[in-house]
């Protein structure tokens, strides 16, 4: 049935416009005719924008076959700056709010001013030098930490059997887990009183994500003990 | 047939992909012009064919057979006659243009219609035209099935045998493959590694081209099985002794560096090596010049990098010659105009990278088609659609 209704609904878009008919083989279903609503052909390929990135490629081997495919153009977040950290591009742009996306930078950047102040006055005040030298201070690397300390490994999805909902424990992609972190920690950082700044309270939460401890953190956990207590439903995944 | 349409220009080319049978006058748009009856002669010999002896016979023959008989002689002698009336049509149009009738080409006929009925019109194909009825009407199957009605291919009841041929030919040829690596395997020969089919550069021919190759219609879903059939093909470990069955399904993609001709640097009177390029991005236009054995001075209408307020642009500007090495050794002079910052930078990005292309090695250049700054981005503002909200939101909807 729902087969069908993918299929009319894509002869329908078909019917409308059939230059940028494209096939795509949707995981899970058959060949489905969908409408791509891309700007390019899907003969385009994504751009390796960084020369790391290329070094890469040409590590793998992957450079023979892009020898003729057509290169998307860079998109504007993206440079080969040494300052380019993709994670916090992405960051940045679940921040942005209404396509303001230079106050979104501008929000980063204050937020990773907040995290160096606060780390480097923990420095000053650790009681002996060792424990100073132990304190990262290094507001990049504190944010992937954080980002990484935030990163579910399961979720709940309700699954109806016999009339009753159960929440069966899933694994997520990779990709899906990075936007839940970054989602958890944007929410945290948005709950505060009025008189705080996002950023001020941004920088507190990434610590404390860091450092494995927090709001976030904990809610990771939450998560991964009711997966744990709802282990018994897992064969719900797939009977 | 009266002899005064002689000279027939088409005004457009609505006659194209019609399947209609009848050919009444009306079908399409056309002036006639009379220029004068002396090939009252000429014209008459189409007019009566012989008698028919076929029909005679066909007494035993079904009435389909019959339809389509009559249909098939109807085309042929509507082209034969259109065919006739060409000819002489360029006999006149030469005359018009007092050029010499037997040495009158397609190229002159071309020219003189241009000449005779200037067009404002912007699209070549709405201008008028005049062509041999062979081009002008689609191309029709020649009869499948004998006088007894018995069709030739095996796959006839099908309804579609040029495409279920195309697939009986690509299982045949897979099985083929099978075969071959059963019989490697047998003999314990593993597959030589070198030995490996390369579609670099070539993709599969799209629909409409594989309808016109098999004169056949092809519908999407039947198009989407043959290109996971040939996939399925290409993906086997000897699909190299295919090449030749593949590569007729497969048409070259002009990409990657051979497309794109580079020009030669220029010298100002200095002897200092300059290129200049245009370059645009959603509604901004950029010009800019770069100039060899520089400081990196970059200036943006008269100003300095600081003519970008936000840091994004200044690294947009910037990527280009980072990317290639060359910040700090080339000076940089861009025109823009038009569009918003975003825009601004972009539209300079990409001209300074066209640019640049000059000063650079041919590995540096497609390694920078590779990060994406040799293709002019083609993504614009969508516009507004009437009866919804925006290009794509639409209003909210309450039933009550």
């Amino acid at each position: 049935m729902a087969m069908s209704v993918i299929r009319k609904f894509s002869l329908l878009r078909i019917g409308l416009r059939s230059e940028f008919l494209h096939l795509r083989c949707a995981s899970g279903l058959p060949d489905v005719l969908t409408r791509s609503y891309s700007k390019y052909p899907p003969s385009y390929v994504e751009p390796l924008y960084t020369q790391k990135s290329q070094e890469e490629a040409v590590e793998v081997g992957a450079l023979e076959e892009l020898k003729f495919k057509p290169v998307k153009a860079a998109y504007v977040f993206q440079n080969n700056s040494v300052f380019h950290d993709p994670l916090v591009v992405k960051f940045s742009q679940h921040i942005m709010k209404a396509g303001q996306r230079s106050l979104a930078r501008e929000l980063m950047v204050q937020t990773f001013e907040q995290i160096k102040r606060i780390q480097i006055k923990k420095k000053i005040e650790a009681e002996s030098p060792e424990e100073g030298e132990m304190i990262e201070a290094n507001p990049l690397k504190i944010f992937n930490q954080a980002v990484e300390n935030c990163r579910p490994v399961l979720h709940l999805v309700p699954v109806k059997r016999g009339g009753i909902t159960y929440k069966v424990p899933v694994p997520l992609t990779e990709k899906r887990s990075y936007f839940v972190a970054i989602r958890w920690l944007k929410e945290a950082g948005r709950e505060k009183f009025r008189t705080v700044h996002f950023p001020e309270k941004m920088a507190k939460e990434l610590i404390d994500a860091a450092n494995n401890e927090g709001r976030v953190v904990k809610k990771k956990q939450d998560l991964h003990r009711q997966c744990e207590a709802n282990r018994a439903y897992a064969h719900y995944r797939w009977s | 047939m009266s002899s005064s349409s002689l000279l027939k220009i088409f005004f457009s080319r609505s006659a194209k992909g019609t399947y209609s049978h009848s050919f009444p006058g009306l079908w399409y748009r056309a002036v006639t012009i009379s220029v004068n009856s002396f090939c009252t002669t000429l014209s008459s010999a189409v007019d009566e064919t012989t008698e028919d002896t076929a029909l005679e016979r066909s007494k035993t023959m079904s009435k389909a057979m019959r339809a389509y008989l009559e249909r098939a002689k109807a085309h042929d002698k509507f082209i034969a006659e259109q065919a006739v009336e060409y000819e002489i049509g360029m006999r006149h149009l030469a005359n018009i243009m007092g050029e010499d009738p037997e040495t009158f080409t397609t190229e002159d006929r071309d020219r003189s219609i241009a000449y005779l009925f200037p067009s404002g019109l912007f699209e070549p194909r709405a201008r008028p035209l005049m062509k041999h009825p062979m081009e002008l009407f689609p191309k029709r199957k020649a009869a499948e099935f004998d006088e007894s009605g018995r069709p030739f291919h095996t796959l006839f009841y099908t309804g579609r045998p040029a495409y279920y041929q195309v697939l009986h030919d690509i299982t045949g040829v897979i099985m083929e493959l099978d075969h071959f690596s059963s019989r490697m395997s047998r003999l314990n020969v593993s597959k030589d590694q070198e030995k490996s089919l390369n579609l670099g550069g070539s993709e599969w021919i799209s629909k409409s081209e594989l309808e016109t190759k098999i004169i056949e219609p092809v519908k999407d879903d039947d198009y989407a099985f043959f290109i996971k059939s040939m996939n399925r093909m290409v993906n086997h470990p000897y699909s190299y002794r295919a090449e030749d069955f593949i590569m007729t399904y497969r048409k070259e993609v002009k990409t990657g560096q051979a497309t794109q001709e580079i020009p030669k640097l220029m010298y100002t009177s200095d002897g200092v090596p300059y290129m200049t390029a245009y370059g645009g991005r959603k509604t901004a236009r950029a010009n800019v010049t770069v100039y060899g054995h520089g400081s990196g001075k970059i200036t943006i209408n008269g100003e300095d990098i600081l003519y970008f307020s936000h840091i994004q642009e200044r690294e947009q500007v910037v990527f280009p010659l980072h990317f290639s090495g060359l910040l700090g050794h080339v000076d940089v002079v861009a025109e823009v105009e038009g569009g918003g910052t975003t825009g601004k930078a972009g539209a300079i990005r990409f001209a300074l990278s066209l640019a640049l292309r000059p000063f650079l090695d041919s590995e540096v250049v497609e390694k920078m088609r590779l990060a994406g700054l040799l293709t002019r981005d083609p993504r614009v503002r969508e516009r507004k659609k009437p009866g919804q909200k925006g290009a794509r939101a639409k209003f909210t909807w309450k039933k009550r």
